[in-house]
């Protein structure tokens, strides 16, 4: 497996989207340059077809300059930011364009984890710990609408579980996950 | 209204970052983001589930998709001064030839002072409203199309610090639309901190309040 850059490191991002808040399009460009690949990547792991995430790495793009400003006052790292409006843009592309992700192919595709890439993002205190704790079918669910976007429904007929079972076991999860990681806060 | 249900919010919150609120749900919520206590929930969830995010091999994106970037927000514009010059130059003509004096090609040296983005859809914006030259003049772009009944209009409201909305007009189906503004709009947008859309009868509010369903509310910014 190739080994691809190391990913750049959080202030320089940081400064580029500052610069970007200050119009300036040269930082853009730099700043596309750097993240770009790793938000398409994480675009067509939710939306699989390539001229989809083509159009919807455009639409976060020009969200990103648009909202350059707001990043400041924002409490999360730059990465991050910009992976959550990719995300955003996803679900919501998959809503218009009613794309149906839960065909065979689809499947096969969940099943592909051997492209990680470790250490990308820094994950909360205890994280692994406080998701640990949970059922391993509400840690699936999590991870198929986190990750993958899917819905509801879509992970109902992934999983072969009944929706109702789906909407609670993430329900109680998040509660469980919140309540985990406060308390695990307080006494760390 | 909506800290008495703190619990539903912060669950809701927690539904549209892990990406399960959908649909009407998911936009009526995007709503209530003009909220600080409602987005500090959101940020709180985004910090929690940023957990999951998986770390994937990169892939890097076609040429095209920078060049359809490049092309919507005009960051090639400065330059290209003879471009835009023409550009100027045929708007100018088309004003003049059809006649509507109101609008006016915005002086390249008026700089946005306020900014507010209308959005129904998680990450769609629908226009792009800048304030110029500290209210002096107005610039909407339309960015997507926004759903319309036939018969009907988009009409874009200052919502000011104290009283009634007043008007700022008809909002684009598409392009780009300049307006100087009145001494009654700059007053009611000294102070003002929010603009919203409202669907009215084709060719705005009979009665200049609105009178069809208040669709968006956006806040201003500073640019």
């Amino acid at each position: 497996m190739d080994r691809n850059d190391p990913l750049p490191p959080e202030i320089e991002l940081a400064q580029l989207l500052q610069r970007c808040a200050a119009r300036d399009p040269a930082a853009f460009r730099l700043l596309y340059d750097r993240t770009s690949p790793i938000l398409f990547a994480r675009l067509l792991r939710m939306l699989r077809r390539r001229s989809v995430a083509e159009e919807a790495l455009q639409e976060v793009y020009v969200r990103i300059w648009e909202r350059a400003a707001q990043y400041e006052i924002h409490r999360g790292r730059a990465l991050a930011w910009m992976v959550t409006i990719a995300r955003y843009c996803a679900i919501d592309l998959m809503r218009r364009e009613r794309l149906t992700l839960v065909g065979d192919d689809a499947l096969a595709e969940v099943a592909d984890e051997s492209t990680a890439e470790p250490g990308a993002f820094e994950k909360p205190n205890h994280f692994d710990d406080c998701i640990g704790r949970l059922s391993q079918n509400t840690q699936q669910c999590l991870t198929l609408a986190f990750v993958e976007g899917h819905s509801h429904d879509e992970i109902a007929r992934l999983t072969s579980n009944p929706l109702g079972s789906v909407k609670s076991w993430i329900r109680r999860g998040l509660i469980s996950l919140k309540e985990c990681l406060s308390g695990e806060r307080q006494t760390a | 209204m909506i800290s008495s249900n703190r619990e539903l919010v912060d669950r809701l919150a927690a539904e549209y970052v892990l990406g399960t609120l959908r649909g009407r749900a998911r936009r009526r919520f995007e709503r209530w983001l003009v909220s600080p206590q409602v987005r500090v929930m959101v940020n709180d969830w985004e910090q929690r589930l940023s957990g999951l995010e998986p770390s994937l091999q990169k892939v890097t994106p076609p040429a095209r998709v920078w060049q359809g970037i490049e092309g919507r927000l005009e960051l090639g514009r400065s330059r290209r001064p003879a471009v835009r010059w023409l550009a100027i130059a045929a708007s100018v003509l088309v004003v003049a030839m059809v006649g509507l004096y109101t609008l006016r090609p915005v002086p390249p040296a008026l700089v946005a002072t306020q900014r507010a983005s209308i959005e129904a859809d998680a990450q769609t914006i629908y226009w792009r409203v800048e304030l110029l030259g500290d209210n002096q003049e107005l610039s909407v772009r339309a960015l997507a199309t926004h759903p319309l009944e036939s018969g009907k209009s988009h009409e874009l409201w200052i919502l000011p610090a104290q009283g009634n909305p007043v008007s700022l007009g008809l909002l684009p189906a598409r392009g780009t639309q300049h307006l100087v503004l009145t001494a009654g709009q700059r007053a009611a947008l000294a102070g003002a901190k929010q603009l919203a859309v409202s669907v009215e009868p084709a060719g705005g509010s009979p009665t200049g309040l609105p009178t069809g369903e208040v669709i968006h509310v956006a806040p201003l910014s500073p640019a």
